[in-house]
C-alpha cells in the first residue's frame, strides 16, 4: 500500500510535468511557425535584396503586373520582388494592410494603395514620406496626386488613374445622351425595342465604397459635389435621387443593383443585358464577344441643367511602408512602375488608364482607341473627400445609400441625406480621445 | 432505441394493447401517408439546397449571369467543371483546405487528450468542486466568441503570431473542450464500476485501470468526441476572420467568403463549387456516423 | 440506458464528505490523480476566456485605438461605456434588432424542432436515413449554410424566385438581400434556422426517448387522446431538455455574426447589425479596443444573465 501510494504521486507527478510540456511545446510551436510568416531580411550593401510588393490584383492585372515585375528584376539585378497578393475585395484588402501596419511588420515594402487610404496612413505613421526621394509629381494627374498629398508632403505616388463614367452601347442608343433626362428616355426605348435587354442601365449600388464611385459618377450633372461638411445640399439630393428613381420609379434598374459591385455591373454590360452602365473603363477590354464587341462607347455622365459632365476618381497609388528596411529598393520600383513605356504596356493589356498625361501618346491610342475617352473623362473626375477620416466618413455614408437603395418611398433620399448629414460631418471632423 | 426496447418489452406483456393496436383503420392509413409525406419534406427541406448549389457549381459563368429558367432549368441543359477547375487554379483553394485540415485536426487530438482526462476525472475520481469544475467547462462553452477576439488579437501581435494557424489549434479548444468533456464525462459514467473495481482490487494502479481497461472500453466515444471536436474546430469562422491576413493563410470557411466579396468576379458558380468541395466530406462524414453523433449527443444526459 | 446510469449510482461512494470504500489511501491517491487530469482543461479555458475577459474589462476603461498608434492609452472611466448609449454608436440600436431576433428565432425554431423531434422519435423505416438528412444542415459551417442560402435568395442564380415566379411572374425578380430591410431578415433567418433547428431536434429527441412507453401506454388506456398526452405528459417531461435547448439556442442566436457578414455585412444600411456584428467591425475594422472592450463587457454580461435566467428558471421544477 505504501509503494502504491509513492507511486501514485510520483505518476501524478509525471502527468502534471507532462500537460505542463505539452503546453510549453505548443507554445514554442506557435512561436516558431509566426516567425517565419513576418520575415525581414537583413541588408546588405553589395548582395541581393528582397523587397515584397502587395497588391490586389487578380487575372489580368496580376499578370501583367508579374511581367512589369519580371522586367523590373531584369533592369536591377541586385533587387529581388516577393509578391504578394491580397484580397481583390477593397474593404477586406485595407483592412489587410492595416493588419500588417499595426503588427509594426516591416513588409510589404512598396504596396498598392486605392486613392482614399494615404491621408489615413499618413496621419497613423504608416508610410514613408517620399520628400527624400524628390519626386517629379507635376508629371502625373494632379487631383490624383492630392489624393496622396498630407499636410503638404507626399506620401504617395499615382499609379493608373481610373475615371469611372457611363458606358452606352452605340448599336442601341445611335446618339450619345445629353442630360440624365435623356438617359433615362434612352434607356426606356431600349428596353422596349429589344425583349432581350434586362435592364436599362446597370450600376453598383451594394453597401460598399464602390456605390459612393457610381454616386460621384451622376453627382456634379446635378451641381453637386461631396464635401463631408455638408451633404445635405440640391444637387446631391438631386444625384441620389436620379439612382433612386431609376430603380423605383422609372424602373430602368432592377433593385438587385443593391448587391452589384464593378463585377456584376460589367457582366451585365458585356453580356448584352444593359444598353448603359456606369462603370471603370476595365470593362473596355472585356467586351470581346458579340453583341458587345465593337459596340462600346464611354463618356462623362452627360450633365443636366447647371451641372457639369460627371466621374468619379478612382485609381491605385504606390507607397512605402514606413518601417521598410529597403527604402530606395522600394523607390527604384515605383519609379519603374510609374514609368511611361511600363504604364502604356499595362494600360493596352489591363485597361488600366496610365496616371500619367505624357503616357497618352499616339502609339497608345492606335493600339486602344478608347483611351481617347479616357483622357477626357480625367479632366472632369471628382476626387472623394482627401481625409485621415475618409475612412470612417465612407462607412457613414454607404450606410446613407444603402438605407436610400432599399427605401422605395418617393422622398427616401432627400430624407436619408438630412437626417445623415450630422454624423457625416462629425465623422470627417472626429479628433481622437488622447 | 429506447422506444423500440420499450416496445418489445411491453407487447408481450399487454394483449389487449396489441390488439388494439392490430386494427387498421383508413384514418390510420391517411394518417401514416401524412407522415410519410412530412418526412419526404423535411428530406427535401435538408437536402435540396445542397442539389441547388451542386447544380449552380456546375454551371458556366455565361449561363450563372443569365439566370435560372427556360434551358438553365433545374437541372441545366449543359455542365461545365470550369467553376472547379477555377477554384483550384486561379483561387487557389488548396492550401485553405489544407490549412482548415491541420487546425481541425490538431485541435481535435489535443481535445481527446485534455477532455478524457478531465472527463474520466470528473466521472471517477471524486473531486472536490466536480459540480462547480463542470459549471464552469460549461460555462466557458457559453462565453460570446466575438468578445474574445479583441484581446486574442492584441495578445497574437504582441508575439507575433498574427496570421498564423498555429494559435487557432489552442483557440478553438473553447468550441470543443466543453462539449466533449461533457460528453466523455457522460460516456465513462456509463462504464460498469466493476470492471474498475476488480482490477484495483487485484493490485493494479488507478493509472493502470486507466490505461488497460477504460481506455479500451472507451474508444467509442473517444470516437464520438473526436468527430464531434473536427466538425466544431473547422466551422469556426469569427476567430479567422479577425486573425487570418492572407489567402495562403486562411481557412476553408473563411477562403470560401472571399469568393462572396470579391471585386471583379463574383460568380456563384465559383462560391457553390468552393461550398461543395467542403460541404462534401462533412457530409460523408455525418452520413457514416449519424448514429455515433445522435448517441453521443442524448447518452445519459438528463436525469 | 436508464438502467445503467441506475446500476453505476448505486457503486459510486458518497460525494460529500468521506467514507472511502477501498481505504483512504486509494481515495486520497485518486483524488490528486483526479486533480492532475482536471487541471488541463481548467487552465486551458481560463487562458482562452479568463484572460479575454480581464483584458476586455481593462480596456475598456482606456482609450485603445491602434489606428492611433501613437497616442497614449489614457484612463477615460466610463466614457467608452457611455459612448455606447448614445444614438450615434449604433450599439443601442444594434441590441434592439438582435433581441428581435432572438425571441422570434427560438420560439419559431423550438416549435419545428419539437416536430422533428417527435417524427425522429417514431420507429419507421427510413429513420436512420431521415437522421442523416437531418444532420447534415447541422454539420456544415455557418458560412457555408450562409453563403448556400446567399445563392438560394439570389434573384439570377436562386432557387426562391425561379419557384416564386410559377405563382406570380414578377416575383421571379425579387431581391432579398440588400434591397430591402424585412426580405433581408427573412433570408438571414432561414439560413440560420434551417441550420440550427436540427440541433435542438437532437437534443430533444433526447429527452424524448427518455421518457418511458409504459406512461404513454397507461395514458392510452385511460383515454387520452394523441393531444392531451403530449400535453400532459410529454411536455412536462422535457421541461428539463427544453431549458438545455434553449439555452444553446438563445446564446446562439444572440450572437449571431457568420450568417450576417457573409449575406448582408450589416446591410441595408445598419439594419442587419447584430451585436456580434458590431464587436468585429469596432475590433477588426475600426481597430479601437476600447470601445469594442466596452462592448465585449456588456455582450458578457448579456450572456450570463441569459443563462442564469433559464437556469433559474427551469430549477424548481427538477427532481434530483
Amino acid at each position: 500500500m505504501g509503494s502504491t501510494k509513492r507511486v501514485s504521486r510520483g505518476r501524478s507527478v509525471r502527468w502534471r510535468a507532462g500537460a505542463i510540456a505539452v503546453a510549453a511545446s505548443l507554445a514554442a510551436l506557435t512561436a516558431a511557425c509566426s516567425s517565419s510568416s513576418s520575415s525581414s531580411s537583413a541588408v546588405s550593401a553589395s548582395s541581393t535584396q528582397t523587397i515584397t510588393f502587395a497588391e490586389s490584383g487578380l487575372g489580368t492585372e496580376g499578370m501583367q503586373t508579374a511581367k512589369a515585375i519580371k522586367g523590373f528584376e531584369a533592369a536591377n539585378p541586385n533587387i529581388k520582388v516577393n509578391i504578394q497578393v491580397l484580397s481583390s475585395d477593397s474593404t477586406t484588402y485595407l483592412s489587410q494592410l492595416e493588419h500588417n501596419f499595426i503588427a509594426g511588420s516591416s513588409t510589404p515594402d512598396v504596396f498598392e494603395s486605392d486613392v482614399t487610404y494615404p491621408a489615413k496612413f499618413a496621419q497613423a505613421g504608416w508610410v514613408l514620406s517620399l520628400a527624400q526621394f524628390s519626386p517629379n509629381m507635376g508629371q502625373y494627374f494632379p487631383h490624383e496626386v492630392a489624393a496622396g498629398t498630407y499636410n503638404g508632403t507626399y506620401y504617395a505616388v499615382p499609379w493608373f488613374d481610373n475615371p469611372e463614367g457611363l458606358f452606352y452601347r452605340t448599336d442601341l442608343i445611335k446618339t450619345p445622351p445629353t442630360s440624365p433626362a435623356q438617359v433615362v428616355s434612352d434607356a426606356e426605348a431600349a428596353m422596349k425595342a429589344d425583349k432581350t435587354l434586362k435592364e436599362g442601365i446597370a450600376f453598383e449600388a451594394d453597401k460598399y465604397e464602390g456605390a459612393i464611385t457610381a454616386f460621384l459618377t451622376v453627382d456634379s450633372a446635378f451641381g453637386g459635389s461631396l464635401n463631408p461638411q455638408n451633404i445635405d445640399t440640391p444637387g446631391n439630393v438631386a444625384a441620389l435621387n436620379w439612382l433612386h428613381a431609376a430603380i423605383y420609379q422609372y424602373h430602368i434598374a432592377p433593385t438587385a443593383v443593391t448587391g452589384w459591385e464593378e463585377g456584376q455591373v460589367e457582366q451585365e454590360f458585356v453580356s448584352g443585358y444593359t444598353p448603359f452602365a456606369i462603370d471603370y473603363p476595365f470593362v473596355e477590354s472585356l467586351a470581346t464577344a458579340a453583341p458587345v464587341k465593337g459596340n462600346v462607347g464611354y463618356i462623362p455622365f452627360p450633365a443636366g441643367p447647371g451641372g457639369t459632365p460627371g466621374s468619379a476618381l478612382g485609381g491605385e497609388m504606390l507607397a512605402i511602408n514606413a518601417k521598410t528596411a529597403h527604402a530606395a529598393a522600394a523607390w527604384k520600383l515605383i519609379e519603374y512602375l510609374t514609368s511611361p513605356s511600363v504604364e502604356i504596356a499595362r494600360a493596352i493589356a489591363t485597361g488600366d488608364p496610365p496616371s500619367l498625361p505624357g503616357a497618352y501618346t499616339s502609339q497608345l491610342l492606335s493600339a486602344a482607341p478608347y483611351f481617347a475617352a479616357v483622357k477626357t473623362l480625367n479632366t472632369y473626375s471628382a476626387p472623394r473627400p482627401v481625409n485621415p477620416n475618409y475612412l470612417t466618413v465612407s462607412a457613414d455614408i454607404q450606410t446613407i445609400f444603402s438605407s436610400v437603395f432599399a427605401n422605395s418611398a418617393a422622398n427616401a433620399a432627400s430624407s436619408a441625406l438630412a437626417s445623415g448629414a450630422a454624423t457625416v460631418k462629425a465623422a470627417a471632423n472626429a479628433t481622437p480621445a488622447g | 432505441m429506447t422506444a423500440a426496447v420499450a416496445d418489445a418489452s411491453a407487447a408481450p406483456a399487454k394483449p389487449a394493447v396489441l390488439k388494439y393496436r392490430r386494427r387498421i383503420t383508413p384514418r390510420k392509413i391517411v394518417r401514416e401517408t401524412l407522415f410519410y409525406i412530412a418526412v419526404v419534406i423535411v428530406v427535401l427541406i435538408a437536402l435540396f439546397p445542397f442539389f441547388w448549389i451542386l447544380r449552380t457549381s456546375l454551371e458556366s459563368n455565361s449561363q450563372v449571369a443569365a439566370g435560372v429558367g427556360g434551358v438553365n432549368g433545374i437541372i441545366p441543359s449543359h455542365l461545365s467543371g470550369e467553376a472547379f477547375v477555377n477554384v483550384f487554379t486561379q483561387q487557389s483553394f488548396l492550401t485553405p483546405l489544407l490549412n482548415s485540415i491541420i487546425v481541425a485536426f490538431g485541435c481535435t487530438v489535443v481535445t481527446i487528450i485534455v477532455a478524457s482526462a478531465a472527463g474520466y476525472a470528473l466521472a471517477r475520481l471524486n473531486i472536490r468542486g466536480t459540480g462547480a469544475i463542470l459549471a464552469f467547462i460549461l460555462l466557458a462553452g457559453f462565453f460570446p466568441v466575438l468578445a474574445m477576439i479583441g484581446p486574442l488579437f492584441l495578445m497574437l501581435r504582441y508575439i507575433g503570431a498574427l496570421n498564423s494557424i498555429y494559435p487557432l489549434i489552442i483557440i478553438y479548444l473553447v468550441y470543443t473542450l466543453p462539449i466533449s468533456t461533457w460528453l466523455l464525462k457522460n460516456f465513462f459514467e456509463q462504464i460498469p464500476k466493476d470492471l474498475e473495481d476488480a482490477a484495483l482490487t487485484d493490485g493494479a494502479t488507478r493509472l493502470q485501470t486507466l490505461r488497460k481497461i477504460v481506455v479500451p472500453v472507451a474508444i467509442p466515444g473517444v470516437f464520438t468526441a473526436a468527430i464531434l471536436s473536427f466538425i466544431l474546430a473547422w466551422n469556426d469562422f469569427a476567430f479567422a476572420v479577425s486573425f487570418l491576413n492572407t489567402q495562403d493563410h486562411f481557412t476553408a470557411p473563411l477562403a470560401i467568403t472571399t469568393f462572396t466579396e470579391s471585386g471583379y468576379q463574383t460568380f456563384y458558380n465559383l462560391l457553390d463549387a468552393a461550398v461543395v468541395i467542403v460541404s462534401i466530406p462533412i457530409a460523408l462524414l455525418v452520413l457514416f456516423a449519424q448514429r455515433r453523433i445522435v448517441t453521443g449527443l442524448t447518452a445519459g444526459s438528463f436525469r | 440506458m436508464a438502467t445503467e446510469v441506475e446500476q453505476v449510482k448505486e457503486g459510486r461512494p458518497a460525494r460529500a464528505g468521506r467514507p472511502p470504500r477501498r481505504g483512504d489511501k486509494q481515495e486520497r491517491a485518486d483524488r490528486r490523480l483526479g486533480y492532475a487530469l482536471v487541471t488541463p482543461v481548467i487552465v486551458l479555458l481560463l487562458a482562452i476566456t479568463g484572460y479575454p475577459l480581464i483584458y476586455n474589462l481593462w480596456n475598456a476603461f482606456h482609450f485603445d485605438n491602434l489606428s492611433y498608434g501613437n497616442l497614449p492609452h489614457k484612463w477615460v472611466g466610463f466614457s467608452n461605456f457611455s459612448a455606447l448609449f448614445h444614438a450615434s454608436s449604433g450599439w443601442v440600436a444594434a441590441l434592439e434588432r438582435t433581441l428581435i431576433f432572438t425571441v422570434v428565432t427560438i420560439v419559431f425554431d423550438l416549435v419545428v424542432a419539437l416536430a422533428l423531434a417527435l417524427m425522429l422519435n417514431r420507429n419507421f423505416r427510413g429513420r436512420g436515413f431521415l437522421r442523416a438528412s437531418v444532420l447534415v444542415p447541422w454539420a456544415v459551417p455557418t458560412v457555408v449554410s450562409a453563403a448556400l442560402w446567399k445563392t438560394m435568395f439570389d434573384p439570377r442564380a436562386g432557387f426562391v424566385d425561379y419557384f416564386l415566379g410559377f405563382f406570380h411572374a414578377p416575383w421571379a425578380s425579387i431581391s432579398w438581400l440588400g434591397a430591402s430591410v424585412w426580405r433581408s431578415w427573412v433570408a438571414i433567418f432561414v439560413a440560420d434556422s434551417w441550420k440550427n433547428i436540427p440541433f435542438v431536434a437532437i437534443i430533444l429527441l433526447a429527452g424524448l426517448q427518455v421518457i418511458p412507453n409504459e406512461v404513454y401506454e397507461a395514458a392510452r388506456m385511460d383515454g387520452a387522446t394523441g393531444w392531451q398526452s403530449f400535453r400532459r405528459i410529454t411536455l412536462p417531461m422535457l421541461k428539463p431538455v427544453i431549458s438545455v435547448a434553449l439555452i444553446f439556442r438563445t446564446l446562439q442566436a444572440l450572437l449571431v455574426f457568420d450568417v450576417i457578414y457573409v449575406m448582408t455585412t450589416g446591410g441595408p444600411g445598419n439594419s442587419t447589425e447584430t451585436l456580434s456584428f458590431l464587436n468585429y467591425q469596432t475590433f477588426i475594422v475600426n481597430t479601437d479596443f476600447g470601445s469594442g472592450g466596452a462592448m465585449s463587457v456588456l455582450l458578457v454580461i448579456i450572456a450570463l444573465i441569459v443563462a442564469f435566467f433559464y437556469v433559474r428558471a427551469f430549477r424548481p421544477e427538477q427532481t434530483t
